[in-house]
């Protein structure tokens, strides 16, 4: 036999044995880690992900995870502008416990003393009892995990949103918090090279905690005119908790009607302030009217709906429309 | 002493955590510069309320222990005060004169003879310099530590959408009240009417201020709750028929003015006055 023919073979034969072991820890990780000994996970162990670190150190291997997290409102809630003025540089005892949680759990947390730039940070909502807990049964060597179904469950969510979450169970809607706000996505846990292709793909949850829009179809908005009357109404026909809706933040939407007469002068105006801090926000499904009495002759309304945020005083244009006699 | 006057006393300690205050004493001084250590912001904690907190058990154990002959622990107790005593006597200089080192000592000493009596008897002395300083400074504390600024809230005007300083709305709210009273009260009710959306728009706002102090939603029962919903309805009621009744009229008025304002100044305002004060 040649000699660079049997290099060849040779080649392929580790090559073999790389691939029939890869697939065999492939198969051991993903399918029967619990055959692994606790010895051998010992020697995988990183101590220090488990002293309540940072959330730059889960990124080592939690890259994706952690930029979506980075892009979120959870990142900053104890650095935003806003919330240092409302709290008054953080000294308002009561604003804490949400901003700075030390760990979620199904209810009000508690705050922490430590890392409180991090806001609401991994660690907060996923170490518990000394595991990484999140919504699957699986083995990561780096750090014990358990799996904890409430990580699927609007409640969990609740633990701070106490307001949405009682707005929403109202509603009986059965889509959760999380298929809304953290939709998922196949994809890898981890993106620590070499290592992530040991770890079959899972969905993945949007760590941005996507804020939400609200489309046409979703907050359906009727006109017209009865007599002396302007007739409005809106209905939150789709997003099942109040539209606005908060906690102590203070979202709201505008609505605002200018009446003009046949020549297209302005005769009057009108406006509704729509806030759940004002308990004015939309209810699911229900249909909410705004009447306004005409004085003058009016030709047509034009009607404007515009959204801010709790976090800024900028205002974007939801809808508009004119309505003609 | 009767053994029941003492529990009693140490049952307060324990539980209320209150000492005798007389009315006489009380006076409303800004609270030392060195205080603020250990207070939020500087502190991520309120170190000195934890520093009562360790006093005040340490105390209340003595007389706990006591009574369940529990002497060991008396003994624990009695000496942990005197340690913690001293420790806080050094937190705040500007305080030092309000503790007595040698009424602790000797309340620490009559404590170990374990005659429940004579620990009563000396725990007066220590108790006084307690009840001194509170009497002095503890509301100032309250205001100074623990009540939020109304001078740091800004509030947006719903008519012209800025933002405005509180005590600025409080002026125009006032102005937007008065005009719905005096066209009413000359007959003007058209105008009238167009201030009450005014007024009813400004005084709505006020349930967004709630949320920047208060973390619950039921205190918006209050002022801005029930009552004041159905005050205004019966006041566009009126301002909507063909002849307003002024008897349903100024009803719904005081109701307003009184269940409103006057019940939210007279929780808020008193606090927000020291504060001023010292902001002068
Ligand atoms: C029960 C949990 C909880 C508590 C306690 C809490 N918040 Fe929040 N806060 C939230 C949630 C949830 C949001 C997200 C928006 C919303 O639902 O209101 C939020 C958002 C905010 C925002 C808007 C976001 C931003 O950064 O600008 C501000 C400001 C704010 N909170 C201030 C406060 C203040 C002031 C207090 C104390 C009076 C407080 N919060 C106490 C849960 C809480
Ligand atoms: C050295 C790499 C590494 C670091 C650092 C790391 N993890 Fe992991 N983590 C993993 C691996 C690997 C998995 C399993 C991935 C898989 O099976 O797809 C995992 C899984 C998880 C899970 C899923 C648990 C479940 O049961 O659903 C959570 C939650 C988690 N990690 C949180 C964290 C947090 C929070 C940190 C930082 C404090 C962190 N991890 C740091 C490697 C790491
Ligand atoms: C520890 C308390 C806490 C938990 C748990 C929590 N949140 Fe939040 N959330 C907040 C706070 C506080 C804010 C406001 C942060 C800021 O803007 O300053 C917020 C903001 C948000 C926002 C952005 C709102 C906006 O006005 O843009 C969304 C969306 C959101 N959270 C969704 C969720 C979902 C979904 C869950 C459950 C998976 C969840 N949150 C769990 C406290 C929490
Ligand atoms: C506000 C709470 C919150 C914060 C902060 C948070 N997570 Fe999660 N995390 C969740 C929830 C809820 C899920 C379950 C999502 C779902 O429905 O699949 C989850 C799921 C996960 C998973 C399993 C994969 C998945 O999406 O189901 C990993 C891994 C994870 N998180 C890591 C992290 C890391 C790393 C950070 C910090 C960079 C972080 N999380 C921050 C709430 C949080
Ligand atoms: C069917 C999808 C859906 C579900 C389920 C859902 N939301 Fe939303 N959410 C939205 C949409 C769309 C918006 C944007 C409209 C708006 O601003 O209210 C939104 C907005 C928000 C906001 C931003 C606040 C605001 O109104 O400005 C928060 C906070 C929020 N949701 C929290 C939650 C929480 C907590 C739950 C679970 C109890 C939840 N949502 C369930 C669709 C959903
Ligand atoms: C030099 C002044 C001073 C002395 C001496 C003093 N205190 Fe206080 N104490 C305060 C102030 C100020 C407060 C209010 C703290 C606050 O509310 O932030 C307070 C509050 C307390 C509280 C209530 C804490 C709470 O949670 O509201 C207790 C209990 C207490 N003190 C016990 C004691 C006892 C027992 C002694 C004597 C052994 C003592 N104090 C001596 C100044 C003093
Ligand atoms: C600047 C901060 C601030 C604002 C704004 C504020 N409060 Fe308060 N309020 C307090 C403080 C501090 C207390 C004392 C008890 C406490 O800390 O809750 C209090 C006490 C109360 C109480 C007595 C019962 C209780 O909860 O302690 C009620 C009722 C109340 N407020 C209602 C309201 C209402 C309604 C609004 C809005 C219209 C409002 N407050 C706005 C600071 C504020
Ligand atoms: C949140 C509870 C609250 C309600 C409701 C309220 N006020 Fe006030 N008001 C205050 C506080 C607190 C101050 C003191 C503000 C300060 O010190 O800057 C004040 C101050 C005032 C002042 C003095 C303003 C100044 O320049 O110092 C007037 C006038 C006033 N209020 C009128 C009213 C009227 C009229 C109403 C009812 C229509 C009303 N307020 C409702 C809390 C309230």
């Amino acid at each position: 036999m040649k000699r660079s023919s049997r290099i060849f073979d040779l080649i392929i034969g580790v090559g073999l044995i790389g691939v029939a072991g890869f697939a065999m820890l492939y198969f051991l990780v993903n399918e029967r880690f619990e055959w692994i000994p606790e010895q051998v996970l010992e020697l995988a162990r990183d101590p220090e992900i488990l002293k309540r670190p940072a959330a730059k150190k889960c990124s080592e291997c939690h890259k994706a995870i952690y930029e979506a997290w980075k892009d979120s409102r959870h990142s900053i809630s104890w650095t935003s502008e806003n919330f240092i003025e409302a709290s008054e540089n953080h000294t308002k005892e009561k604003c804490l416990p949400c901003h700075i949680p030390k760990s979620v759990r199904g209810e009000k947390p508690s705050p922490r003393l430590n890392l409180r730039d991090e806001g609401i940070y991994c660690v907060s909502c996923h170490f518990i009892d000394n595991k990484m807990q999140g919504p699957y049964d699986l083995l990561a060597p780096p750090h014990p995990t358990f799996r904890n179904p409430d990580y699927v469950r609007s409640k969990f969510c609740g633990s701070c949103h106490q307001k949405t979450f009682k707005e929403w169970k109202a509603t009986n809607v059965e889509e959760t918090c999380q298929d809304c706000h953290m939709p998922r996505k196949k994809g890898r846990l981890t993106q620590k090279a070499g290592f992530n292709l040991l770890h079959k793909k899972r969905w993945v949850g949007d760590h941005r905690f996507l804020h939400g829009e609200i489309k046409e179809k979703d907050v359906v908005m009727e006109a017209g005119w009865e007599e002396n009357y302007f007739i409005i109404s809106l209905k939150n026909q789709t997003i099942p908790h109040f539209v606005p809706t908060a906690d102590n933040g203070d979202p709201r939407l505008y609505l605002y009607i200018k009446f003009f007469n046949e020549a297209g002068e302005e005769v009057d105006k009108a406006k509704e302030i729509i806030a759940p801090q004002q308990e004015t926000a939309l209810p699911y499904n229900k249909k909410i009217q705004y009447r306004y009495r005409l004085f003058d002759k009016v030709f047509k309304a034009e009607v404007e709906l515009k959204y801010q945020p709790a976090w800024s005083k900028e205002k974007t244009t939801v809808r508009a429309e004119t309505v003609r006699r | 002493m009767s053994f029941l006057r003492i529990i009693l006393i140490a049952a307060a300690f324990i539980f209320i955590g209150i000492l005798p205050v007389h009315a006489k004493d009380m006076i409303v001084k800004e609270p030392p510069k060195s205080l603020s250590k250990y207070y939020p912001p500087e502190s991520k904690q309120s170190k000195w309320i934890q520093q009562m907190h360790k006093m005040s058990t340490h105390f209340g154990g003595v007389f706990v222990n006591l009574k369940e002959k529990d002497f060991e622990n008396v003994d624990i107790h009695a000496d942990k005060l005197v340690e913690e005593y001293k420790k806080t006597s050094e937190m705040v200089p500007e305080w030092e004169d309000y503790f007595d080192i040698k009424a602790a000592e000797a309340f620490a000493a009559a404590a170990k003879t374990h005659d429940i009596a004579q620990a009563g008897k000396a725990s007066g002395k220590l108790g006084k310099t307690c009840g001194k300083c509170h009497a002095e400074n503890e509301v100032s504390v309250w205001a100074k530590f623990h009540w939020p600024s109304f001078h740091k809230i800004k509030v947006t005007d719903p008519i012209s959408e800025k933002e405005i300083e509180f005590d600025d709305y409080m002026g125009s709210i006032s102005a937007s009240f008065k005009g719905v009273t005096v066209n009413f009260g000359e007959g003007q009710y058209d105008r009238a009417a167009k201030a009450l959306k005014i007024f009813k728009s400004r005084y709505m706002e006020l349930k967004s201020t709630c949320s920047k102090c208060h973390a619950t939603q039921d205190v918006k029962r209050f002022y801005v709750g029930q009552d004041a919903d159905t005050a205004f309805a019966g006041l566009s009621q009126e301002l909507d028929s063909e002849k307003p009744n002024p008897e349903k009229f100024w009803k719904n008025i005081g109701l307003l003015g009184k269940t409103g304002c006057k019940h939210c100044h007279l929780v808020h305002r008193t606090n927000s006055f020291i504060q001023e004060m010292w902001e002068k």
